[in-house]
Parts: C-alpha cells; structure tokens; sequence
C-alpha cells in the first residue's frame, strides 16, 4: 500500500539510479550487512535448537545399541526397521484420517465465526471471540483431562446422555470412538484460534472491493464465498499448513485420555506416541530418531503436496 | 537473497552447530518435578507410561546447612517424608552431608536419572529404584557392587526376598528399602452383604465372585486390571507361573506360554467371561470409589495399597480388613510381592564408600525405620527387626478401625516365592499394558494376549541380543 502511495515521487528519482552502479551496490552491501545483523540472532537460536539436534538425530540413527553387545554403527538398518514396521504406519494413516477430517471441519467452522464477527452482526463480538479463543488458551493436558471425565464411560455425562436418547452401553472412548472423541476434542481446542487468524485475515481484506459488490447488488453470501474467500486463502493455506504438522504430532490427547479408556491407546497409537515409547520405554534411542526422521519426511511431503497442490489452484 | 548468503556466515552456522552436537552428548541431569505423593510403589511407573514431564527445576528438600568440610551426595528419591530421615543422617554423620530432590515418582526420576547416567555425569550418589528396575541397571554396570562396603554384613537383617533381589552372583547391588506383599483386602460390610467370608483358595475364590455377581449384577468381588502387568506378573508369581528368568548375562528365559501360565490365564479368562470380575483401572479413583461404595467387596492388594485408597474413603471408613492371599492349593502358605523400592549406589559417585554408608543407614537401621515407617512415608518394611516388631505389626489404621492389617502383611512377607526381573522392565510394562488392555476391553482373551505377548518380548529380547530360551 504505501509502496503504492510513494511511487510518483520514486518515479521522478529513479532515472538518476541508473547511471550511478557503484553507490547502489555500497547501499546493497550495507541493507545485506543490516540484513545479516537482524536474521543472526534467529539463526543462531535455530541453529543451536533446530539444525543441530536434527543433525544429531540423524546421525543417532545411524547407530544401534544392544543391551548385549554394545553400540555399533548400523547404516541404515533403523530406517529399514522403521519401514517395515506396520505398527508405525498404522499409526501414520490414523493421524492421517485425524487431519483429514479434523482440519477441514474445524477450519469451516472458523470461518463461519469468523464471518459472523467480521459482518458486525453479532452484538457483543469482542466478548464472544474472546470465549472462542478460551479453550485455545487452556493447556491441552488440562483440557484432555476435562474430556476424559466428560466422556468417561462409567462417570461421564455424554455417555449417561447417549443412554437416555436410546444407546445403552455407548462408549465415547471405545476403540472404535477413540479417534472421533479426539476430533471433536482437537476441533473444540483450535477453532478458536483458528477463527481469529480468519477474521485478522477478513479484516485487511480491502474494503473498496466489498463495497464495489454491494453496489453490484452482489448477495451477502457471493460477498463471503466467492470474494472474501478467495481473499484469505493465503491465510487458509497457512492454517491448513500448521494443523497438518499438529495433526501429524498427535500426543497429549490420546496419552491423557488413555488412563480412562486403559488399552485403547497402544503403545504405537499415533507416531509420536510411538516414538516416544520406543526411545524411552524400551530404550531405543537410535530406532526412535530414526522414526522421528521419517515422520518428519512424511510431514515434508505432505507440505509440499499441498504447497503443488496450491500453486496449480492459482495458475488455473 | 539467497544467493547473497556469504560463506563466512555458513562456516559460523558450521561452527555453532558442532558445538552443539558436543552439547547435545552431555546434556542430562534432573529435568521434571511432578511430584505425585506416593510411597515406593511400582504403580506409579506403570500408570501412564505415555505421560511426558515437563521441566522445570528440581526442589532441594534436604541437607541446605552442613559443615562445609563435609563430603557432599546427591540423593534422588520420591517417597514423601523422606527428608525427614536425610535430615537425621546429617545430624548424626556431621562428615557427610547428604542433599535430597525429589525428580518425580517413577518415571519422573528414571528419565532423568537414565539420561544422567548414560551422559556419564549428572548422576545422584544415591537413588530410589524399584526392585523390577534394578537389573536394567546392573546390565549397564551403572551400579556399584556394594559388597565391599559391608553390605554381606546385613543380609540376615532383611526378608529372603528382598535380599535376593538386591544380589546378582556373589554382587549385593542395593540395599532394600520397602516393599510390598500381597494380600486379600476386604470390605467386611460388604462381603457380608453378600454371605462371602474371605477365601482360601482360589477356586472358594472363583464360587464367592461369581455369587456374588449374581446376587447383584453392579457388584464384584474384586477388579482384574490386567492392563497393570506388575500386578498380573505379582499374581502369577503366587500361581507357580513367573513367566522370566533371568540371572545376568546374556542368556533369558521368556515364558508367557507354558503350561502353568496357560493354566493361569484360562482361570481368570473364565471369571472374565461370567463378568464375575470388574475390569478397571487399578489404583485409581474409579476403582477407589467402587471399593468405598461397596460395587468392589474386595482387592488383591498390596501392604502399601491401603495408603492409595485411604484418601478417597468415606462410607467404608474402618471396616477394611487384611486376609492373606487365597491359595492354589488348599492348605498352602505362598505369598506375592507388589512394588517396593532399593537404595543403589552409582558408579559415577565420586564418594561410593559414603554414599554406601548412607545406604546402609538408610535401610538397615531401627534409627532411620522409626522414621520412614511412620506416614507421610509408611513404608513397608523389608529389615526384619523393624517388620517383625509388636509395634509395628499391631499398628492400625482408620480405614480398618480396631484391626491390624500388618500382622497379614508381614506374615505374607516371609513367604515370597524368589522371582527374578528381566533387564528391561521399562519396556516390558509398557508393552504389556498396550497388550494386555484388549483383555479388558474384551477383544482378546488372556491367554491370546499372553501369546501375543510372548512374541513381542520374545522379538525385543532378540533385537538387543539376548540368547532366549522360551
């Protein structure tokens, strides 16, 4: 915008640029060496906590210890382990189903609160986008543990209601209910958080070309789905990004609510579960690094995917 | 911009980076603080295997002002009270002057603790470990042998049991603390209710829980958490039907299949499947409110149990009483151990002669049992002079009114048959309660998941190069 606003006099300066190449590159040397002076501290700090353990963990895998025997490099004998192992890839489609169903509910039911405090209609706004985001702000240990006692099956209310409508001995944390209680769990968790970044992103859309809809008689419902919409798809693209990689970590919940529902979660329910039972209940440190590694390979694929999948959206 | 990046910055990034992966090798040290109130029980380990700990630092609970010519040790543990008697032994041993943090019960300290020792610095002189642990140190040679120090010199003062669990060869590797042997505890109301008396045997046992199901269909005799595989393997220990042996090195025997085991399984598969026994969570609130509402008459329950379930108390306040174990064969006297813990000495101690000392006057001394006995530790004792006294053994408690429930408990003590722990309990209990949590949901019968079982720990066992005898 404000690019926008300087141009005439930039343009009225820029003809005495061109025959001036050694000054630019001076200034060009000094914003690089500015530059540089403002992304070292982040890089130093993503060095020392990101690229060194990863690093680490990388070459961790490359090794095995045995309680008899020792440690020994195994090239690439954890990675084999890892692929072969069907407990693990179990593991990654259920948190696969998870985010493919979870994201794309939550995020519809973001934006349909993000709508309604974007349009003004809802008297209030600030208050209720506050009670919205509340459970974004509640540790998920805490709220994990408040959806074990409501859905506990010998205490909890919602199963006690299931048997009054009619389902005599349903349970929310069944094997087959564990993964659905989870989604509704993580959707009540994240809309909100959800919803804000939509309406910050509903908020810059610029008001002219809404204003220029209604003055085309356009229905409210054009303006929202075929002109906001499209609008803050960046910011969409950027929230179904961020759920993927949470969707794919899946942890504290299944791990919580396993001390009401013993058994239902395994040892290698979700991959990170997996991983961590692995390096720390069984002691293989070097086979859990290696898992780490592949996941993080699944999670880079299925970004990237969708990053192609984007690109060819907006060229069509 | 990228293009621009210059190699200068790439040779710091390089250079950071190295330095960090040296970081990397020697971080540990202790790095959670739940702080659950418990006593040396195993449960705690077992209860949510999944369960992460966040960091935080770790309190200092004991041993802020000594002399400063003292000789300083780090002592982990996180039975409550514990301070108490640290404090003592520093009052008493002015050369040594002993600190005490509590890490968190059960895993809360074995992670730290593990990565401490496998970083090779960080360690504690001392730590509390549970029995079923102390071999996966011994494999490790993280502990010192603490023969040398005298600890031979006590052997007679402690149950047969724990001293064996302790030895490894002609090696003592820990001193025993507390433990927990196994009995029949009941609700006396509630067994009335229903005409059962305590049983004998186990097949009175089988008749009395399917009765009593059937006079009401809500109640139970007793809850099988099969998902808890201390207790399971504690039980089975009792059946003849230990399914480990293990005596160092590298040969183990793993047997979840053999004929007693079968035997084992297919009894309690029978009451699983005339719903004659609950199936929840031990330990827990849900089972502790069915115990105090008379849905559970009875527990097969542990000397340190009673201290889980007191607090959550309130209609079946003092009617609680200890039998021993029904038995296999009428007539028998065999009891079973439950948890408990032991006080090793390790190897990165720069101070084991000291650190022995405080061991030893930790577990073998009337002087330091006068107080750990006593709540809020109330640990169960494992040194004879202590659980054999009149004093101890008619102690009672508001939850059992006039009884006293350790003079069951403690004769329960002397009659444990000798088991020995494979050197990987950590993933055994964490397998088994992934393994065994079908049988509770009733997608697998016991003995499906003792075979399943019997494959998984087979396989591991393999995979870190043990010989396996099955």
């Amino acid at each position: 915008m404000s690019e926008t606003a300087l141009r005439p006099s930039a343009g009225a300066v820029s003809p005495s640029r061109a025959p001036l190449p050694r000054r630019r590159s001076a200034y060009a040397r000094r914003r690089g060496r500015s530059g540089l002076a403002f992304v070292t501290p982040f890089m130093i700090i993503f060095t020392l906590f990101m690229v060194a353990p990863l690093g680490y963990a990388i070459y961790q895998s490359l090794y095995t210890t045995k309680l008899i025997g020792g440690t020994r490099f195994s090239g690439f004998a954890n990675y084999a382990t890892v692929l072969q192992s069907g407990d693990f890839w179990n593991g990654v489609i259920r948190v696969i189903i998870f985010g493919g169903i979870q994201i794309p509910v939550m995020l519809a039911i973001a934006f349909f609160f993000a709508t309604i405090f974007d349009l003004g209609i809802a008297k209030w706004g600030p208050v209720f986008r506050a009670v919205y985001f509340i459970p974004f702000a509640v540790p998920i240990v805490v709220s994990s543990l408040m959806w074990g006692f409501l859905l506990d099956p010998a205490y909890g209310p919602f199963n006690r209601f299931m048997n009054v409508i009619g389902f005599h001995g349903f349970n929310w944390l069944s094997s087959n209910l564990m993964l659905p209680s989870i989604i509704i769990i993580a959707i009540w968790e994240w809309t909100g958080y959800n919803s804000v970044i939509l309406y910050t992103a509903l908020k810059s859309v610029p008001r002219d070309v809404v204003e220029a809809a209604i003055l085309d008689d356009t229905p409210l419902w054009k303006i929202i789905l075929r002109i906001k919409l499209p609008l803050v798809r960046p910011a969409i693209v950027m929230l179904v990004f961020i759920n993927t990689i949470g969707a794919m970590q899946l942890f504290i919940e299944p791990s919580i609510l396993n001390n009401y529902a013993p058994g239902v979660v395994t040892a290698t329910w979700t991959p990170v579960i997996d991983i961590y039972n692995t390096s720390i209940a069984d002691g293989e440190y070097q086979l859990g690094a290696a898992m780490a590694v592949v996941l993080a390979f699944v999670v880079i694929a299925i970004s990237v995917a969708s990053l192609a999948f984007r690109r060819r959206r907006e060229f069509r | 911009m990228l293009s621009r990046k210059s190699s200068e910055v790439f040779i710091g990034v390089a250079a950071v980076a190295a330095v960090t992966l040296l970081a990397a090798c020697s971080s540990g040290g202790p790095s959670s603080s739940t702080t659950t109130p418990t006593t040396s029980a195993s449960a705690s380990s077992t209860a949510s295997a999944t369960a992460s700990a966040s960091p935080s630092s770790t309190p200092v609970l004991a041993g802020a002002n000594c002399s400063s010519s003292a000789t300083h040790l780090t002592f982990w543990a996180w039975v409550p009270g514990m301070s108490r008697a640290v404090t003592e032994f520093n009052a008493t041993h002015p050369n040594i002057c002993v600190t005490l943090q509590d890490p968190g019960a059960g895993s809360g300290e074995y992670v730290p603790l593990n990565n401490a020792l496998k970083a090779g610095t960080g360690a504690p002189d001392v730590a509390e470990v549970e029995f079923d642990l102390l071999p996966s140190y011994e494999i490790q040679h993280y502990l010192v042998n603490l023969v040398p120090y005298g600890a031979n010199t006590y052997k007679s003062d402690f149950a047969a049991w724990a001293w064996s669990q302790v030895s490894q060869g002609s090696g003592v590797y820990a001193m025993p603390s507390d433990f927990g042997p196994m009995g029949f505890y009941y609700d006396k109301a509630t067994l009335a209710t229903y005409h059962v008396t305590p049983p004998t045997t186990w097949s009175q046992f089988a008749t009395d829980a399917i009765a009593m199901h059937k006079a009401n269909s809500r109640a139970y005799l007793i809850d099988f958490p099969a998902n808890d595989p201390q207790w399971l393997m504690d039980m089975m220990a009792q059946a003849g039907a230990w399914p480990f042996s293990y005596t160092g090195g590298a040969n183990l025997t793993i047997d979840w299949t053999g004929a007693a085991q079968e035997k084992f399984a297919s009894f309690w598969q029978s009451l699983i499947n005339d719903h004659a026994v609950a199936s929840i969570t031990d330990l827990g609130t849900e089972e502790n409110t069915d115990m105090d509402t008379g849905v559970l008459g009875a527990a097969v329950y542990s000397a340190w149990a009673p201290s889980y379930f007191a607090p959550d108390v309130k209609h079946s306040m003092g009617q609680w009483r200890a039998a021993p174990l029904p038995q296999w064969s009428a007539g028998a006297s065999v009891g079973s151990d439950w948890g408990g813990s032991t006080y090793p000495v390790f190897s990165e101690s720069k101070h084991p002669a000291q650190a022995a000392e405080f061991s030893e006057w930790l577990t073998a001394t009337s002087q330091s049992w006068n107080i750990v006995k006593t709540p809020p530790s109330s640990l169960f004792p494992t040194f004879l002079p202590t659980l054999q006294s009149a004093s101890f053994k008619s102690l009672t408690y508001p939850i059992s009114g006039t009884s006293q429930p350790n003079q069951v408990f403690s004769a329960g003590a002397l009659s444990i048959p000798l088991t020995t722990w494979p050197p990987f309990m950590t993933q055994v209990l964490t397998q088994g309660a992934s393994t065994f949590g079908g049988v509770v949901n009733g997608k697998e019968t016991l003995a499906q998941a003792f075979a399943t079982f019997q494959g998984q720990e087979v396989a591991y066992a393999k995979s870190q190069g043990f010989n396996v005898t099955t």
